[in-house]
């Protein structure tokens, strides 16, 4: 009689403490990731947000619905100038109207998850150390940290608050080598499911009424071709190359690569100078993306990602020709 | 606003307009809120390029010159202004100075004098010099790792919105969530040239070949 409780004693023990071994390790931390992943794409919410980047605090708010039409996503800004960026099955569309202009990408994305398996950043060769970290509440949801720090200077470091029931992101940072916050985004307002209000999906605002920004040769369809004509000869370690696209047609070639370490990603554009365009070769910030711009001969390469300054100029500097043209 | 008219307010930050046709503009900004925003954030650009993240960066310039421009309309009055027409351009250029000398003292106190800056009492002998929008930085810049002209800055801006829009859409990572990798087109209004650390300039030099062999 006494045998089945202290079995069962033994059983809980056991399970207890391999739940609190696993809770602060990196496979618990990549199942957590995981989860952020499908319900970031799959799951239906809307709220309102703080960005913070320096001194600079804005508002904004998301929309994100996922039916069988497919994804649609609305992001505006709440505070600061009108702007707003625009998901659907048409592509993406980011509407300034404080410069009364429209960018549009009709390149549509089917598949949300990553190109490269979770399991390499937690493996030993990766550029990054991931853990758990505690649990708190935001926006009136509980939350756990998934801290993620870079092992070197080519790539910057994550703290995401998920929150515990479903893995919807609720706090992200971003964070330097120090581990010092290069932005920060955390939700006050977060509503989940059916409850959401739809029509705030749509925009006010008709992408006919802004002047079309024609940039570069960006087409809406795209050949891919398994080998790049351009590669670096060398890359900072863990990155490779996940995605690849290439046009050629009567406005010059036109060569996209991205790379990726698993958690950053990089893309390499090689194109044709717009004929008249003023372009010098040197390192530009967009918020916390870095771009570096090198002229080659008659080409432009241009570099850009989430990752530090030494990371696109690095993959700048290293691109050569892989193959001879056409 | 016409790209004619962002045009002429690139030309009035970058000093590259007529005497005659900078004071015109800044009269026409006096009465255009979206115009003198716009001639506003151009300053902001290039401060931005000239020192990326100075604490010396000067807001609220368009206020500024919407109050001179009511003061001096006020005293104007009280002095038979409509009399004199002939004051017009030179109440434009006391303006226009005025809003420079403001600048200048608050970002560079210690400095005496600054390219493009101009006195009251010099006005008359600077009349027929090129037309300088005030200079809220001093011209000595520590980076110019990339450096464009607004105009060219905004073509640049909206070239890479385009580049990270296609990175957005194809770049798929973990570390990379829906909606969060677009929040940087959304709330940066503005892009800074950066320049390279030495010692990271140095890093770029240090990816060893075992570092490289490893990645392969």
């Amino acid at each position: 009689m006494n045998l089945m409780p202290r079995r069962a004693l033994l059983l809980l023990a056991l399970i207890s403490t391999s739940g609190v071994v696993a809770a602060g390790g990196p496979s618990d931390a990549r199942k957590l990731l995981e989860n952020m992943t499908s319900a970031m794409s799959e799951m239906t919410y809307q709220g309102t947000f703080v960005y913070v980047r320096g001194a600079v605090v804005e508002t904004m708010r998301i929309t994100h619905i996922a039916d069988a039409t497919g994804i649609r996503e609305r992001l505006y800004s709440l505070s600061g100038p009108q702007r707003e960026v625009v998901r659907d099955q048409n592509g993406v569309r980011c509407i300034f109207k404080d410069s009364s202009s429209v960018v549009e990408d009709q390149v549509v994305v089917s598949n949300y998850f990553p190109e490269l398996p979770l399991s390499v950043i937690d493996s030993s060769a990766s550029g990054y150390s991931l853990e758990t970290g505690g649990r708190t509440r935001i926006a009136g949801h509980k939350a756990r940290l998934v801290s993620i720090k870079p092992k070197d200077k080519f790539r910057y470091g994550y703290d995401f608050w998920l929150q515990e029931k479903t893995g919807l992101l609720l706090k992200w940072a971003l964070l330097d080598a120090n581990h010092e916050p290069l932005a920060t985004l955390v939700f006050t307002e977060l509503t989940v499911g059916s409850s959401i209000n739809v029509a705030e999906i749509e925009s006010d605002s008709r992408a006919e009424d802004f002047i079309k920004m024609k940039t570069f040769s960006l087409e809406n369809t795209v050949e891919r071709q398994s080998k790049p004509r351009w590669q670096p000869e060398k890359l900072p370690p863990g990155f490779e190359l996940t995605s690849h696209n290439r046009k050629s047609g009567s406005d010059g070639v036109y060569e996209h690569m991205v790379y990726s370490d698993g958690l950053a990603a990089v893309s390499v554009y090689v194109e044709q100078q717009a004929p008249g365009a003023v372009i010098k070769s040197g390192v530009s910030q967009l918020g916390t993306n870095n771009a570096y711009i090198r002229k080659r001969g008659e080409l432009q390469i241009t570099v850009i990602g989430e990752v530090p300054a030494l990371t696109v100029r690095t993959i700048a500097d290293e691109m050569a020709r892989a193959v001879a043209s056409n | 606003m016409s790209k004619e008219s962002l045009e002429h307010l690139s030309s009035l930050v970058d000093g590259e307009m007529s005497r005659e046709t900078g004071l015109f503009l800044t009269r026409r900004l006096t009465a255009d809120a979206d115009m003198c925003d716009t001639w506003e954030r151009y300053h902001l650009i290039r401060d931005c390029i000239r020192q990326p993240g100075s604490k010396q960066i000067v807001t609220g310039l368009c206020v500024r010159l919407m109050d001179k421009e009511e003061a001096h309309t006020q005293s104007a009055w009280q002095s038979s202004w409509r009399r004199n027409s002939w004051l017009k351009p030179v109440s434009g250029m006391a303006i226009a100075a005025s809003v420079a000398l403001m600048a200048i003292v608050v970002t560079a106190p210690q400095q005496e004098q600054i390219p493009g800056a101009v006195g009251d009492t010099e006005l008359s002998a600077q009349a027929n010099q090129p037309f300088v929008s005030p200079n809220t930085l001093p011209l000595a810049p520590k980076s110019q790792a990339v450096s464009y002209s607004a105009s060219q800055q905004a073509n640049l801006n909206n070239r890479l919105n385009a580049y990270l829009l296609r990175h957005n859409q194809m770049a798929r990572t973990a570390g990379r969530q829906g909606f969060v990798s677009f929040v940087p087109i959304v709330a940066n209004p503005t892009i800074a040239a950066a320049e390279l650390a030495e010692n990271e300039s140095e890093s770029v030099k240090s990816i060893t070949e075992q570092e490289v062999a490893e990645n392969k």
